[in-house]
């Protein structure tokens, strides 16, 4: 006999106020350690309530409103933040960064939902909110991650190696022959995260979908199903994205003469 | 050497180069012809822009102005990874990249630049030893060669490639005089073998050793350049 799928227990204000007690417990770690964590740990806390309230509103309003083009704003707004968080968050930059990582996430990131959504789910409509924004945010969240070590490791190299490149490019390597070593580096380090989390997913954590679907009365194994997919899927995005961007910081910074443009990056203060 | 240059001869002519760093003019306006078997010795008060210029004729940054051409043919019509190495730049810090010393050695021969090209190791070997390194640097580990022996090595890696025009940036600022003399005889070797070199060097005499003829880049630095 199937089980009864029931929603998770719901919590109320009183419910929240005990676990932000949690957060007060840590503020007040910090501030018998004199860590000075107390003040970034009320803006987080704080941050947490705000923009999640916020994307419950927008949810709500999208879940209402059912139409792609509400839809689609809201992942270009998702994918446009994702963006500038994963070029920021590197500690060198140039001129052109941020377009070429949004471009990066928004290919990595759409294709793959897409993918997910239409071929493998088989959401209908296609623009099924429920589906596409949940799934689509942890693609970015992943994606982002890959996209901006990928480009710190890449920048790292290029601009503290340049001397290495140069060589190489003197003795008459093309430059992908050239920065193949650095770009093999920084794609490794964009994968670390992605891959960690897969050696270990299910070991050591259960994902926080798989949590969510439990909690909500899901059989185990529809859960595990659903995780599995999202595993690949989180792979795949990350894998894409790091190596896109990867192509684009290089093309931008090793030019068509093959003459590393070093010059260009600038270290963050 | 001659001056102005003579465009569609043989060899290595540079034609009204301007060559900037950092938005900065440097020099302008500069010319001249290498033919196989020239040396030519740049000289010019520090920070005129002659490790530039030599960066420029490899090609490893743009020139503002002017045109660089071998046998007649720009860069691009040779292909960058090609240009560089016949025009080949061995830059006053040497670089040793990652593996023993043969590895570095036989570096260039793995690319597609190479065109078939194979790595010979008598003649490394050879150089080596004519460079006055010891044999048992073979397989020692690149990075930890001191200044004077990775600035050798960085020399025969470029020799082993058989350029036609050496752009040498203080080859033998590391090197005591012995050394130094191995070093000045390799290049006569490959000019008389028919390359040509372009030498930057702080040693008043070493232009004279080379049999090189001097061309002092001091008329062509750039208004608003002043050089340290």
């Amino acid at each position: 006999m199937p089980r009864e799928v029931v929603g998770a227990l719901p919590l109320d204000a009183v419910d929240l106020a005990v676990a932000a007690s949690l957060v007060a417990v840590a503020g007040g770690v910090s501030l018998a350690m004199g860590l000075g964590l107390g003040r970034k740990l009320a803006l987080g806390a704080l941050r947490t309530v705000v923009q999640l309230v916020l994307l419950g509103y927008a949810l709500d309003l999208l879940f209402g409103l059912d139409h792609p083009v509400g839809v689609l704003a809201w992942l270009a707004l998702m994918v446009t933040a994702a963006g500038r968080a994963a070029m920021t968050r590197p500690s060198r930059t140039f001129r052109g960064a941020f377009l070429r990582g949004w471009v990066a996430l928004a290919l990595s990131a759409l294709v793959t939902t897409f993918v997910v959504t239409g071929a493998i789910v088989g959401v209908e409509p296609w623009y099924d909110p429920r589906y596409l924004i949940p799934l689509c945010g942890m693609v970015l969240g992943n994606s982002l991650t890959g996209i901006s070590l990928t480009v710190d490791a890449l920048l790292e190299t290029l601009d503290v190696r340049r001397d290495e490149v140069e060589c190489r490019l003197c003795l008459g390597a093309t430059r992908w022959e050239a920065a193949r070593e650095p770009l093999r580096a920084a794609l490794q380090r964009g994968m670390t995260p992605i891959l960690n989390a897969m050696a270990v997913v299910g070991l050591v954590s259960i994902p926080g979908m798989m949590t969510g679907q439990i909690l909500a009365g899901a059989p185990p194994m529809d859960a595990v199903r659903y995780q599995i997919m999202v595993m690949f899927m989180l792979a795949g995005a990350t894998a894409v994205g790091s190596v896109l961007v990867g192509w684009l910081v290089f093309r931008r910074l090793v030019n068509d003469a093959h003459q590393l443009q070093a010059q260009d990056i600038v270290v963050r203060d | 050497m001659s001056v102005p240059s003579r465009a569609a001869d043989a060899g290595l002519s540079v034609t009204e180069l301007s060559v900037a760093a950092g938005g900065t003019t440097l020099l302008r306006g500069v010319s001249l012809h290498l033919a196989a078997g020239d040396v030519v010795a740049l000289s010019g008060p520090s920070g005129l822009g002659k490790s530039r210029l030599l960066r420029a004729l490899c090609g490893l940054d743009t020139h503002e102005a002017g045109d660089v051409r071998l046998d007649g043919r720009p860069p691009a019509s040779w292909g960058w990874p090609a240009w560089r190495r016949v025009v080949s730049l061995v830059q006053q810090r040497a670089v040793m990249l990652p593996g023993s010393v043969a590895d570095n050695l036989r570096l260039a021969f793995q690319w597609q630049s190479a065109c078939g090209a194979s790595f010979d190791v008598g003649t490394a070997r050879q150089l080596l030893s004519d460079l006055g390194l010891p044999a048992s640097l073979w397989g020692d580990e690149a990075r930890r060669l001191s200044l004077g022996q990775a600035q050798r090595v960085a020399l025969a890696r470029a020799l082993l490639t058989s350029p036609r025009v050496l752009l040498l940036d203080e080859p033998t600022a590391s090197l005591d005089p012995a050394s130094a003399r191995r070093v000045e005889g390799a290049v006569r070797r490959a000019c008389a073998a028919g390359a040509a070199a372009l030498v930057v060097s702080h040693d008043p005499d070493q232009g004279g050793r080379l049999g090189a003829e001097t061309l002092d880049l001091s008329p062509f630095r750039a208004e608003g350049h002043d050089a340290a």
